[in-house]
């Protein structure tokens, strides 16, 4: 199925660079996650399983952060995977505390942002409505009567992240393709005026 | 084959190409707004007062839309006065916004979307200055506009959980600033690499 959203030949360097605003992204949850979780502790059983996810979190990407090092390509399963298991993580913390009346929603942000300029639009778009919806129904649990505008900006704006991240990821490659097409179309006249001269 | 265009057009054709990125993130701002000053208060009057700063983020942004539209997109300077002001109405809204003011108030998230499009369109100098004045101002807005959101019970001691929320916005905040240029960087290289012929993965696994 990956193969049908992620088209290799087509997709692959946009994956290749894109895992860098990924694995970057993953890096700055990964820090902060584990400063707030140090900064103001919870119950212990919370902060046990907040560790627990944040230290399984940096080994994750300490493997794609290596991978990239060393030059390999990305499989886009794995990518794919990696960056359902980010929004995964994110949900479970915001969900054992308190869905909505958890600030921790705002690691959405950068998250989201990272899938955005990784993955064709069908891809990011499935994506972010998914993280979307997931986050609806955590925070709609405990909603307070009077706050539904507030949990409905929060949506808009976790999806505008994404589309303004994909939007640029569709200018960019556009431009890219018009940066190499002028250049195939001049290549053949230059070698030509070379050849004569 | 030897790159002909100076970093300044490519820069120009940054803007050209980007802005309507920034053109969306200022629709959604207005949206997101809207939805707050509509539904969260309860006197005509604040209504109103609420609405006028959103009337002008529109009149704004359909004169910037409509230029684009028209094939004349503004020139940086414009754009960065605009950014400007998407900056300071979030964070008067944040700061002046009766009922929840400072920390408490939801306005912030308008920030992440603003902050994000300007790094993606914008050289990284400017991206990171920019960046760094949303955090001032955002902070400087919690401090002024909530200070009693910072104190214990006691009134004087300072409440680490209130100061561990606006530091994880900070963190956040700062990431999308942050990523947007680093970004940016990446497919201005990928860009040249696609006039040269060359490619920059080997060289340049990450984009740094």
């Amino acid at each position: 199925m990956y193969r049908h959203l992620q088209d290799w030949n087509d997709g692959a360097d946009d994956l290749n660079y894109g895992q860098g605003v990924i694995i970057a992204a993953r890096w700055i949850l990964v820090m902060a996650g584990l400063m707030l979780a140090f900064w103001n502790p919870g119950e212990i059983a919370e902060l046990r399983f907040q560790i627990v996810l944040v230290l399984g979190l940096s080994v994750a990407n300490f493997y794609l952060h290596s991978q990239v090092l060393m030059g390999k390509r990305s499989i886009p399963a794995v990518v794919l995977g990696a960056s359902a298991a980010d929004i995964a993580v994110i949900s479970l913390i915001v969900a054992t505390q308190g869905g909505f009346a958890s600030n921790l929603y705002v690691f959405y942000f950068p998250a989201l942002l990272a899938l955005s300029v990784t993955f064709r639009t069908e891809v990011a778009v499935a994506f972010a409505a998914v993280t979307v919806a997931v986050y609806a129904g955590i925070a709609s649990f405990a909603l307070p009567a009077d706050d539904g505008q507030v949990l409905v900006t929060r949506l808009l704006i976790l999806a505008a992240v994404a589309i303004c991240g994909n939007m640029y990821w569709r200018i960019e490659r556009d431009r890219r393709q018009a940066a190499a097409k002028v250049m195939e179309d001049l290549n053949p006249v230059v070698r030509e005026e070379v050849a004569v001269a | 084959m030897r790159e002909t265009r100076t970093s300044a057009q490519e820069a120009a054709e940054d803007v050209f190409f980007g802005q309507a990125v920034m053109i969306w993130a200022r629709w959604f701002l207005i949206a997101g707004s809207l939805i707050l000053a509509l539904w969260t208060v309860d006197r005509v009057a604040q209504v109103v007062i609420g609405t006028l700063p959103i009337v002008g983020l529109m009149a704004m942004n359909f004169y910037l839309h409509g230029r684009y539209l028209a094939g004349r997109p503004a020139n940086p300077v414009l754009i960065g006065m605009a950014s400007v002001l998407d900056l300071a109405a979030i964070t008067i809204v944040v700061l002046l916004w009766p009922g929840h003011r400072g920390l408490e108030s939801q306005f912030f998230v308008m920030y992440y979307p603003i902050v994000l499009a300007f790094a993606f369109v914008m050289p990284r100098k400017a991206a990171i200055a920019y960046t760094v004045a949303a955090l001032g101002a955002y902070t400087g807005a919690c401090v002024i506009g909530g200070i009693s959101s910072f104190t214990g019970p006691d009134g004087t001691s300072v409440d680490m959980g209130s100061l561990e929320v606006l530091v994880m916005r900070l963190i956040t905040l700062a990431a999308m600033g942050g990523l947007g240029t680093y970004y940016w960087r990446i497919q201005r290289n990928r860009r040249r690499s696609a006039t040269d012929g060359t490619s920059v993965v080997q060289a340049d696994p990450v984009g740094a």
